[in-house]
């Protein structure tokens, strides 16, 4: 009895020994185990992938409740991604806006030595009154009333409100807002004079445009000019481009004449802008 | 014939529970496939047979796992002796009794593993041992009546008889 429990002793001891040298982690020549992995290898494989498949493909009835309500959610989360995905897009066409701004369609010596930042339209006029629209840069970002705001392709307004987070923007196309300009012909004289817009009260469905100049009758001013702030009216820089001249009609008098003139931005379809800060 | 089954159904309790049962595992718990086999071939075989298949299902199986060589040859050599013991006591066709054999004998296969694997330097809770002890027992009886009744009959009268040299 006692050789028996002997043996039984040092065979334990043996099996824990031999447990120790060869646990996790532990190299050691497993040539049955080798060959064991090799056989079985490709029946475990084969194995494993029909049993997923027959899982994945029976899973709606072995736990329909869990299928149902990972349905909802996953509608509800197709939903906020479509969301998401909307609002990527948006951003993604903002950043090649901006881009494109940033590559600069115009250059003005004048205008490089002013900051600018970028802003984006959060808001326009609710009424139809006025030619304005909201930005999301306001006091906090060092906006002041009177700053200069340009797109891509020219002028597009001044700041005419302020807040701490956002900017009340009046528009050249507004019967309020005016530029001191200077209309460049092809010879490259410049005649100065005031554009102003013609979106007024009770005018606003005016056909002759968006902006329009007076002149006196000798003025060299022809269609296909083109028409730049002059930086005289101390609010906007020099040669900003405004619009360009699309048609000249003479006054009633026959003294003075009026050059209706076309923006150069597409104001509907603006969506950010750049501020010019003069100080 | 037989050898040949019995060996087949021996590779598949080592396939299976990494690839089936781990699809169907409940709580990360699968079944102990090899442990089942050899708690079926013990109370079919007589005590020293059944006790030989025990050892050399461990070793295999301590080979294929490729760690902590011994564990297995030992739990399972101690298993088919508890099973052959017990089956002289137990009666074997009642499949009620048979589950509740298998449960038992599994829950003392799986407490051996796990005192060994502390024996071996591994960190495994109490609560951890617990679970896993309770939850493959378990498991491993409710498999009872879905294998054992073609596992009895085959070996009574089909192809795991045991023959003599003289009806072959």
């Amino acid at each position: 009895m006692t050789g028996i429990a002997v043996l039984v002793f040092f065979l334990l001891l043996g099996i824990l020994i031999s447990m120790r040298l060869t646990g996790l982690g532990r190299q050691f020549l497993n040539p049955v185990g080798g060959a064991l992995q090799r056989v079985l290898s490709p029946v475990e494989n084969a194995l494993l992938q029909v049993g997923t498949l027959v899982r994945d493909d029976t899973r709606a009835f072995w736990s329909f409740d869990a299928v149902q309500k990972e349905n909802a959610a996953l509608k509800g989360k197709v939903d906020q991604l479509t969301g998401d995905n909307l609002k990527l897009k948006q951003q993604v066409l903002a950043g090649m806006r901006y881009a494109e701004l940033d590559q600069g369609v115009f250059r003005s010596p004048t205008l490089d030595k002013f900051k600018m930042l970028g802003s984006t339209i959060i808001n326009r006029n609710p009424t139809a009154w006025y030619q304005t629209l909201t930005i999301n840069r306001g006091s906090d970002d060092g906006i002041r009333v009177d700053a200069p705001v340009i797109a891509h392709l020219g002028l597009v307004g001044k700041v005419i409100a302020v807040t701490p987070k956002t900017s009340e923007v009046l528009l050249i196309t507004d019967g309020e807002g005016q530029v001191s300009a200077l209309v460049r012909g092809s010879s490259g004289e410049g005649t100065f004079g005031i554009v102003q817009g013609t979106y007024q009260r009770g005018s606003r469905l005016t056909a002759s445009g968006h902006l329009q100049m007076l002149f006196r009758r000798d003025d060299n001013v022809n269609a296909g000019d083109l028409v730049l702030t002059s930086g005289w009216g101390g609010v906007y820089p020099k040669d900003i481009p405004v619009g360009k001249v699309t048609e000249v009609q003479l006054d009633k008098s026959g003294l003075l004449k009026t050059a209706y003139i076309e923006p150069l931005v597409n104001f509907d379809n603006l969506e950010e802008v750049y501020i010019v800060k003069m100080s | 014939m037989r050898y040949v089954i019995l060996v087949f159904l021996l590779l598949l309790t080592l396939v299976l529970p990494g690839t089936l049962f781990h699809l169907w595992a409940w709580s990360g718990i699968k079944p102990d496939l090899a442990m089942l086999f050899i708690i079926y071939v013990a109370l079919h075989e007589p005590k020293w047979t059944g006790i030989l298949w025990g050892l050399g299902t461990g070793l295999i199986e301590d080979f294929y796992l490729g760690h902590y060589l011994g564990m297995y040859s030992v739990t399972l050599t101690l298993v088919a002796a508890l099973t052959s013991w017990l089956a002289g006591r137990w009666y074997r066709e009642n499949f009620s009794l048979t589950m509740l054999l298998v449960f038992l004998v599994t829950a003392v296969g799986q407490l051996m593993v796990g005192f060994l694997g502390l024996g071996a330097g591994l960190s495994w809770s109490a609560s951890d041992i617990f679970r896993l002890v309770l939850g493959v027992s378990i498991y491993n009886a409710l498999l009872v009546p879905v294998t054992y009744p073609w596992i009895h009959r085959s070996f009574l009268h089909g192809w795991l008889r045991y023959r003599p040299k003289y009806e072959r």
